[in-house]
This record gives structure tokens, sequence and C-alpha cells, in this order.
């Protein structure tokens, strides 16, 4: 009980700046699309009354949705085979999927521009191999918006979830294995349930963070896959409509909250 | 020479001017004066106009960039007064001035030398023209305007253009209206002919430098790009014919501070000086807005100067664009969606 008031005390002080500091300046923000200049609804009004706001919403729900899918399959696979590498080698993979964190993310986007451009290593290779004889479009759509997500996103997904995995107690496989469970049974029926909390919040960590993806969308998009974050640009700093841009947060918050709730009626059914 | 009475009084007092604005600066403490422009190139060739500033007054100036117009805003209105100076478009100056965020120029205290008259606005300096014009791999085949551009049955290749709607004044010029009649323009027509080409644009830039880099890289083989970003690189032909002329202007944001914005003035009026244009043209090739200019540019390099062509190019309608901006945002998001 004492422990718990004193931690609480000592969590004050951030706690304050966080609301003075944060909290504070983004209920104001949001608000403006009620209050600015004087209490209206016409921003809203306006926003229910545009399409193309929600189609650029849906577009970008559309390409998390992608992101995260494409992270968990290629992530959880990655995640399980490290769990079972031996310490040298598992050391060496996970800085291998750390090693992106320390480059630069315009780097990182433009360098796919190097590897998966019309004169592209992938490319020429493709073209000199005789596979195809005019360039593939890897790029400037949505397939090259998600290759640079994904690429960018893999280690939220891969690193909590290979830290979940490695606390899975391996006497709870090996029981199952004496009561003469298959391994594809074992995975399934036991360690699959075990790591689905984590693989779970992987994914909505993943989701989340491409809702708010500007940069790469701009570059490896060529502009032809129309984001929130580059919409929300154009209404903040050419229009500017900020009052239209607060209101479109206010939805956007809306649903990652909404879709924050419901990731965690899931967890705590899986747990 | 004789000098009129009138003549006499204007230089004399332009002269006392001249020569007690040091002490008056100096008097008022100002010690470095801060400004937010462009950044890149464009921001160095700031410095021919800097450093005769700093040498006759002593006092620094600080840049910053970017320049995006959020930033202008939330300085305003979040009582920010110490920026006395801030690069803007021509539209963007239109709106700024419809949401009060600057003030008036001192025109009286600037002094400037001989300007052209669009550059001498009341709330703001036109400090560097600018061409949006079209540009094309050597190697593919030339073409002789916006009509060519448009063409992608005879002029073959993937195209790059701004992720603006200042692109429909080039539609509408391959679609055949006549320079001179393309205000109003009429946007159901560009939006078709924009229609026309929408597939064969593999990027919509943002950023003035990747219109050269798509080039170069054989990603595109014909663009829309700034001029000063594609002069006098290898490999990159381009053309003043049918370019969209601008003017990027220095402003004041509102509630500067007074004695800032007296320094920044006497700033402005190294920024008239012929001269120093010549020195910032040389960094970048972008024009200041004395007309003895083009006859001082080097000759060899002549071509690559926006202001020099002039006669050839269109001026950016500015009332037009800043009128009508909501609309044209909104259709163009809806253009867009469509691809």
């Amino acid at each position: 009980m004492r422990i718990g008031r004193n931690a609480g005390t000592y969590v004050v002080p951030l706690l304050v700046l966080m609301v003075v500091a944060f909290d504070v300046p983004i209920l104001l923000m949001l608000a403006s699309s009620v209050l600015a200049p004087h209490p209206t609804v016409a921003h809203w009004a306006e926003l229910v009354e545009s399409p193309i706001y929600f189609r650029v919403l849906g577009n970008t729900f559309q390409i998390a949705l992608v992101t995260a899918a494409v992270c968990g399959l290629i992530g959880y696979p990655l995640a399980y085979w490290m769990r079972g590498l031996g310490g040298r080698a598992q050391l060496a993979v996970v800085t291998l999927v750390l090693l992106p964190f320390w480059i630069s993310i315009l780097v990182r986007t433009y360098a796919w521009i190097v590897v998966l451009g019309n004169n592209g290593i992938v490319n020429r290779s493709l073209m000199g191999l005789g596979l195809t004889d005019r360039p593939v479009s890897f790029l400037y759509n949505q397939l090259g918006v998600t290759i640079g997500t994904t690429n960018v996103l893999l280690p939220f997904l891969v690193l909590p979830l290979f830290a979940a995995m490695l606390k899975i107690d391996e006497r709870l496989l090996q029981a199952a294995a004496t009561l003469g469970a298959s391994r594809r049974a074992i995975f399934w029926r036991v360690f699959f349930p075990l790591s689905l909390p984590a693989f779970a919040a992987g994914l909505v960590l993943v989701f989340i963070l491409t809702l708010g993806f500007y940069v790469t969308p701009a570059i490896l998009g060529g502009g032809r896959v129309p984001m929130i974050s580059s919409m929300l640009d154009i209404l903040i700093n050419q229009m500017p409509r900020w009052e239209l841009a607060a209101a479109i947060s206010t939805l956007l918050l809306a649903v990652t909250l909404a879709l924050y709730g419901v990731y965690r009626t899931i967890a705590a059914r899986a747990a | 020479m004789r000098l009129t009475r009138r003549e006499l009084l204007a230089t004399g007092s332009a002269l006392a001017a001249g020569l007690a604005a040091p002490g008056i600066l100096r008097a008022q403490g100002v010690k470095e004066i801060r400004m937010i422009e462009a950044g890149g190139k464009s921001g160095d060739s700031m410095e021919p106009y800097i450093k005769p500033f700093t040498e006759a007054t002593g006092i620094k100036v600080v840049r910053e960039s970017p320049n995006p117009f959020g930033k202008l805003r939330s300085l305003v209105q979040g009582g920010q007064t110490n920026i006395c100076l801030f690069e803007l478009g021509s539209t963007g100056m239109e709106q700024a001035k419809a949401l009060d965020l600057i003030e008036p120029l001192d025109w009286d205290a600037i002094q400037p030398e001989a300007m052209y008259p669009e550059a001498k606005n009341p709330m703001g300096f036109g400090w560097q023209y600018y061409s949006t014009l079209m540009a094309w791999r050597s190697d593919a085949k030339t073409p002789k305007n916006w009509a060519d551009f448009f063409n992608t049955k005879d002029f073959p290749g993937k195209r790059a253009m701004q992720d603006r709607p200042y692109g429909l004044v080039y539609a509408l010029l391959a679609d055949g209206v006549p320079a001179d009649k393309l205000y109003p323009l009429d946007v159901e027509r560009a939006f078709k002919a924009m229609d026309r080409i929408k597939n064969d644009v593999a990027v919509w830039w943002n950023a003035g430098a990747q219109a050269p880099q798509l080039l170069q890289d054989n990603e595109v083989q014909y663009a829309a790009a700034y001029s000063g970003r594609v002069a006098g690189i290898k490999g990159i032909s381009y053309t003043y014919e049918q370019a969209v002329l601008d003017l990027a202007y220095l402003v004041v944001p509102k509630g500067a501070n007074k004695a800032d914005k007296a320094a920044a003035m006497r700033l402005l009026r190294e920024y008239s000086r012929p001269k120093a244009q010549l020195e910032a043209a040389k960094i970048i090739s972008y024009t200041g807005p004395s007309p003895e200019l083009p006859a001082m540019l080097p000759k060899e390099k002549l071509a690559e100067y926006p202001t020099v062509h002039r006669e050839k190019q269109i001026i950016h309608n500015v009332k037009w664009w800043f009128d009508n901006a909501a609309m044209i945002e909104k259709r163009w998001q809806q253009f867009k969606l469509s691809l």
C-alpha cells in the first residue's frame, strides 16, 4: 500500500508535465474544430458533406490493414524462428532486425528507390534474367507504400513478439508432447494461443503507426496514394484550414481509440 | 546631369536616411534579426544580401527553414514577435493577408532601387522570380510545348508533375487555350485534359528536388519542374516556352518587434541591389526583382534565368488562385482519388 502511494507521488511531476505540455494543447487543438472562430458545427458539417475526406480516411485504413497483415505474415514466422536459434545466432539476428532503427527513415525510404526503381537492382536483374522485358512498377503505387511501411514497422511487431515468445514456458510444450500431441497440435493449441496477446498487440501497434505515416507514402507513393497525413498537411500548411484539420484529427483519434478498445477486449479474452 | 528640386530632395533624404539608419538601428539595440525562408540553395542565395547589411549595420541575420504556411500562422497566433521576415509564395501572401497574419512593409524606409512593379507589393517584397517549366531527359524526344507534353502517343514516356493544382494551367494550354485567354480557368476542361494524361504521370511530386532526381534516375522522361532545380544539370533539357513565372515574397509577420522590423526594412534595401542579385543568381538560377539584372547576367548562362524569358511565360494569376482556393483544392483531391 505504502509503496503504491509513493510510486504515485513520484509519477506526479511527469504526469503534470504530460498533461500541461501535451494533453491540454492537443485537446485545445481538437476543440478548435467546434470552437473556432466561434462555437459552430460548420467544420463538422463540411467534413460530413465531403465524401473525399472519408475516402482518404478509408484508403488510409486499408493501407494500415494491409501493412499490419503483411507485417504479421512475415513477422510471426521470423520471431518464431528467432526463438529457436542458439545464443550467438539469436544475437546476430536481433541486431539485424534492430539495424533499421539506427538509419534515418528518409534514407531507408530513398534506399527503396535504388533497389526497386526502373533502373534499380531488382528490375535490372529481372530484365537481365529475361523474366520481363519492361521494368515492373514496384514504386509509386500502393505496393510501393506497403513495402516501405512494412520495412519501417516490422521491428515494432517482431521485437515485442519475440520477447513474449521467449517468456512462454518450455515445460508447457513438453507437457503437451508427453501427452502425445503432434508438433502441429502443440503449436496451434498451446504455443500460438499463448503468443496471441503479444501478436495482437503488435498488429494493433503497426496498424496505428501506419495511420500517421507521412514520409514513406509521400516518397514511395509518388503522390498517387492519398493518406490522411498528407491531407492534413495540405489543410494545415497549404489551405490553411486548421479547424477542418482538427475535425479530421478528432475523427481519426476516435476511430483509433475505438480500435484500441476492441483490441483490449480481445486481449483480455485471450488472457 | 541636372537634378530637379524634387529629385534632389528625394536623393538627399535617401542619403540622409541611409547614413542615419545604422545609427538609429544601433540605438535601438538590435543585435540580430531572425527570418524564416525556404532553405537549401535558395536560402544560401540570400547571403549576398545579408553580408553587406551586416557590414553596414553590425546586425546579424539568422536564417531558419523551411517555411510552411502553418508556421507563419502559429507564429502570429502564438504571439511570437522575434521573427521579422518570412518567405511566402505569391498565393501564400494573399492568404496571409486575408487571415490578417502579415503587416504592411514600410516602403519609405526600404527606399529600394528600381524593381518590377509586381515585386513592390504593399505587403511583401518580391525578392526571387522562379518558373515552373517543362523539362525532359535529353535522350527523350524533344517536346516543344505542353501539347507535346500531354501527347503521350507521339512523346512516349512517363511524366512527373507537381502535386498541386497549378498544373491545370498546362492542361488548358495543351488543350489549345491561348495563353492570354487562360483566366478565369475553365476548370472542367482542365480536369478533362488531366484525365487524358493521369495514367502516364508516374509521380506527383511535392519537393522541388524530386523532379530532377526522377529525370536523372530515368524514372520519368518528362517533368514539370522548378527552373532553378533543372538549370545547368547534365542530361536534362528544358524550355521556358509556356512556363509559369511566379515570385517569392518576403513579408513581415503581424506583431513583429518594431525595432527588428526597422532593421528588416534596411535589409530589404540590400535585396533591391542589382549587383547583389547578380551574386545570388550565380548561387541558384533564380532572379531578383531588378529590371537591370537581365543585362548584367553572365552571357553563357543567360538561358537559365526566369526573368530573361519574361515574354514567353505566363505570369501566375495570384488573384484567381486565391479566390478559388477552397474549390480547386477540393477538386484536386477528388482528382487525386480517381488515380
